[in-house]
C-alpha cells in the first residue's frame, strides 16, 4: 500500500469539508477524484500533503504515519503535488524553478540543474529553459509546475486541476505527457478534475467526491453511469429521469 | 571544493558587459586616492564603499529572501561594540573582534527570529524596527557599554596595522577589502543551494514547501547571516571613527538607508547594492553639503524623497530592475 487515508475529516469553523475520507491507492496505480466544485477535493489534497492540519483521521505513506506533518516533510518523503491556482516562482527562470524541486535530493548545483533540464525535456519544456514563466502561456505555465514537482523524483505525484483553463488540444498533450511519465518513471499519480473527460481518459479508477462525502469509488466507466454521481452533478432530476 | 572556488570567482553567468563593468568599477576604487585629493571626496568614497558593503548583506534577507527588515542597525550596533569593548577593556587586537561581533549579532537574530518570522510583511518589517530601537535604547542606558557617551578609543602614535589605525587611505583600501570579501561571498551565495531555496520561498511559500523546503528555517537561516554580514561593517566604523555611541552605529535612520539604498539600486541582485550606495550616499553628502551651503536647507531630503518615489512607483526592482527590463525588450 502506498497512500492510505483513513476516516479523514476536515473541519472549517463547523463547516464540514472532509467528512470521513478513506481511500487507498497502490504503487504504480493512477487514481482520479472527481467530484462538482466545492466538493472537497483541494481540502482531502491539502490535508494529505500537508498544508491543512486534519481535524481527524489518519493519512499513512508507505506505512508511516505522516498525519499533520509539515508539508516541507511529507514533500521530503517522496509525495509531490501542483496546485489548482498556479503557484510559479515569477522571478526564477523555467530552469531554475525545476532546479528548486531537485534541489530537495542534492545540494549540488550542477546535479540540480542537468536533472532539472531532464525534467524539462520529459514535459517539452527544453527550450522555454531561460524564459521567466510570466513571458509564457498558461499551459505552459503548468508545464512548469509539472516539472519542477516531478524534479524531486515522488513516488507519489498529486496533481490538482492539471487540465483546468487549458483548449481541448492543450489537454490532450497533458494527457500525452502524463502517460508518458507515468511509464518512463513509474510513478502513482493521483489526479482532481471536474472536467469529466479529462479523467475517464487517464484514470484506472476514480473516486468521486460531493459535498465534503466520498459517494462513489470505481472503474471508470462503472463510476460514471451511477445514479449517486450523476445527481452530484446534474441534480436529481437527470439522476431520476435516466 | 574547487567547484565552491569557482562559484565564488566567477561571474560567467552574467553577461559580458556586466563582467567588464565591474572590473572597470574595480579599478576605479583601486585608483580612486591616487588620483583624487580631496579629503571630503575620499570620505564620500569610504562611505560609499560601507554602504554598499551593508547593501550587500540587506540584500541577502531583504533582496533574495524578500523580508523587509528595517533592523539592520542593530547588527552593525553589534558588530561596532563588540570591537569597541574588547579592544578599549581588554586591549585586544581589531582582528580578533570580528567574528565575535558576528556571532553576537547571529545569536541575537536567531534569538529573535522564530517569534518574528510568524509574523509576515509590514508586520514583519514592524517587528524589526522594534526590536532595534530597543536595543539602541538598552545600549543608550547601559553603563558597561558607556552610555549615551559611547566609547572612545585611544589614537595610538603610529599607524599600527594590529588596532588597524591609519589614514585615510589605509582605511579606503581597508573598506574596499571586507567589501570584495562579502561580494564574493554574496556570489557564491546566489548560486548555492541555500540561495536558490531563498529566492524560491520569496517567490512562493506554498510552492517552495511543497518542493521539500523548510520556510521558516530558510528565513530564519537568511536573517542570521545577514546580521553577521552587517556587524562586519559595524567593527569597521568603530576603528574608522574610533569612537562609537549609539547615535552612530545603532539610530533608525541607519537601518532605513541601508534598506534604501537596496530597494533604489535593484534588490535581488548581485549589483543592486553597489548602484543603489554609488547614487544615494553621493547624493546625500554633495548635495546635503551645498544646498546647506547656499542656505537652502532641507531641500536636498526632498529630491532624495522624490527619487524614491520614483523609483518605487515606476520600478519596484529599484534600477536594476529598469536596467534589466530595458535588456529583455532588446
Amino acid at each position: 500500500m502506498l497512500l492510505e487515508v483513513k476516516n479523514l475529516v476536515k473541519e472549517f469553523g463547523g463547516v464540514l469539508a472532509n467528512a470521513d475520507i478513506s481511500l487507498e491507492m497502490e504503487q504504480g496505480e493512477i487514481v482520479g477524484l472527481i467530484g462538482p466544485n466545492g466538493a472537497g477535493k483541494t481540502t482531502l489534497f491539502n490535508c494529505i500533503a500537508g498544508y491543512h492540519e486534519p481535524t481527524g483521521g489518519k493519512v499513512f505513506f508507505e506505512g508511516e504515519d505522516i498525519t499533520s506533518w509539515p508539508a516541507h516533510r511529507v514533500a521530503k518523503i517522496g509525495i509531490a503535488r501542483t496546485f489548482q491556482s498556479m503557484k510559479i516562482m515569477p522571478n526564477l527562470t523555467v530552469e531554475e524553478n525545476a532546479m528548486i524541486g531537485a534541489f530537495s535530493r542534492t545540494g549540488d548545483r550542477w546535479v540540480a540543474r542537468s536533472e532539472a533540464r531532464e525534467t524539462l525535456e520529459l514535459v517539452g519544456l527544453a527550450k522555454e529553459a531561460s524564459a521567466y514563466p510570466t513571458e509564457l502561456p498558461i499551459a505552459t505555465q503548468k508545464r512548469i509546475e509539472l516539472a519542477r514537482a516531478l524534479a524531486t523524483k515522488p513516488k507519489l505525484l498529486m496533481l490538482d486541476e492539471v487540465a483546468a483553463g487549458l483548449n481541448p488540444l492543450e489537454t490532450k498533450e497533458i494527457i500525452q505527457i502524463l502517460q508518458l511519465i507515468k511509464k518512463e518513471k513509474d510513478l502513482t499519480l493521483f489526479l482532481t478534475e471536474h472536467v469529466m473527460e479529462f479523467i475517464m481518459t487517464i484514470s484506472e479508477r476514480v473516486i468521486v467526491m460531493a459535498a465534503g462525502r466520498k459517494i462513489a469509488e470505481g472503474i471508470s466507466e462503472e463510476v460514471a453511469r451511477e445514479d449517486k454521481v450523476i445527481e452530484a452533478y446534474l441534480g436529481e432530476r437527470y439522476a431520476k429521469g435516466k | 571544493m574547487d567547484r565552491i572556488v569557482r562559484d565564488i570567482f566567477s561571474f560567467g553567468d552574467r553577461p559580458f558587459s556586466e563582467r567588464i563593468g565591474f572590473v572597470i568599477f574595480i579599478v576605479i576604487v583601486l585608483a580612486f586616492p591616487w588620483i583624487v585629493e580631496s579629503g571630503y571626496a575620499r570620505a564620500v568614497m569610504i562611505k560609499f564603499l560601507l554602504f554598499a558593503l551593508f547593501g550587500l548583506g540587506w540584500n541577502l534577507i531583504g533582496g533574495y529572501g524578500g523580508q523587509v527588515d528595517l533592523g539592520q542597525a542593530k547588527n552593525v550596533g553589534f558588530g561596532a561594540y563588540a570591537t569597541a569593548l574588547m579592544m578599549s577593556h581588554w586591549n585586544t587586537p581589531f582582528w580578533l573582534t570580528i567574528i565575535p561581533g558576528m556571532i553576537v549579532a547571529t545569536a541575537e537574530s536567531f534569538a529573535v527570529a522564530y517569534p518574528m518570522f510568524r509574523l509576515r510583511g509590514h508586520y514583519f518589517a514592524i517587528a524589526t524596527l522594534c526590536v532595534a530601537l530597543a536595543w539602541k535604547e538598552l545600549f543608550t542606558f547601559w553603563d558597561w557599554t558607556g552610555g549615551a557617551r559611547g566609547i572612545e578609543l585611544p589614537i595610538k602614535p603610529t599607524p599600527n596595522f594590529t588596532y588597524m589605525e591609519f589614514g585615510a587611505i589605509g582605511y579606503h583600501y581597508f573598506i574596499f577589502g571586507l567589501f570584495m570579501m562579502e561580494f564574493l561571498f554574496m556570489n557564491w551565495f546566489r548560486k548555492a543551494k541555500m540561495g536558490y531555496e531563498l529566492q524560491a520561498v520569496r517567490d512562493n511559500e506554498d510552492a517552495a514547501a511543497s518542493l521539500g523546503i523548510n520556510v521558516t528555517l530558510t528565513k530564519v537561516k537568511a536573517y542570521c547571516i545577514a546580521a553577521a554580514l552587517g556587524a562586519l561593517g559595524g567593527s569597521f566604523i568603530t576603528v574608522y571613527y574610533l569612537y562609537v555611541d549609539p547615535d552612530l552605529v545603532m539610530p533608525l535612520d541607519l537601518s532605513i538607508l541601508i534598506a534604501m539604498t537596496v530597494m533604489v539600486g535593484g534588490a535581488g541582485s548581485i549589483w543592486g547594492p553597489i548602484i543603489g550606495a554609488a547614487i544615494l550616499i553621493p547624493l546625500d553628502m554633495y548635495l546635503g553639503a551645498w544646498l546647506g551651503g547656499i542656505g537652502r536647507y532641507g531641500i536636498d531630503f526632498m529630491i532624495y524623497a522624490l527619487i524614491i518615489m520614483i523609483i518605487a512607483a515606476r520600478e519596484p526592482r529599484g534600477i536594476w530592475g529598469i536596467i534589466e527590463r530595458a535588456r529583455r525588450r532588446r
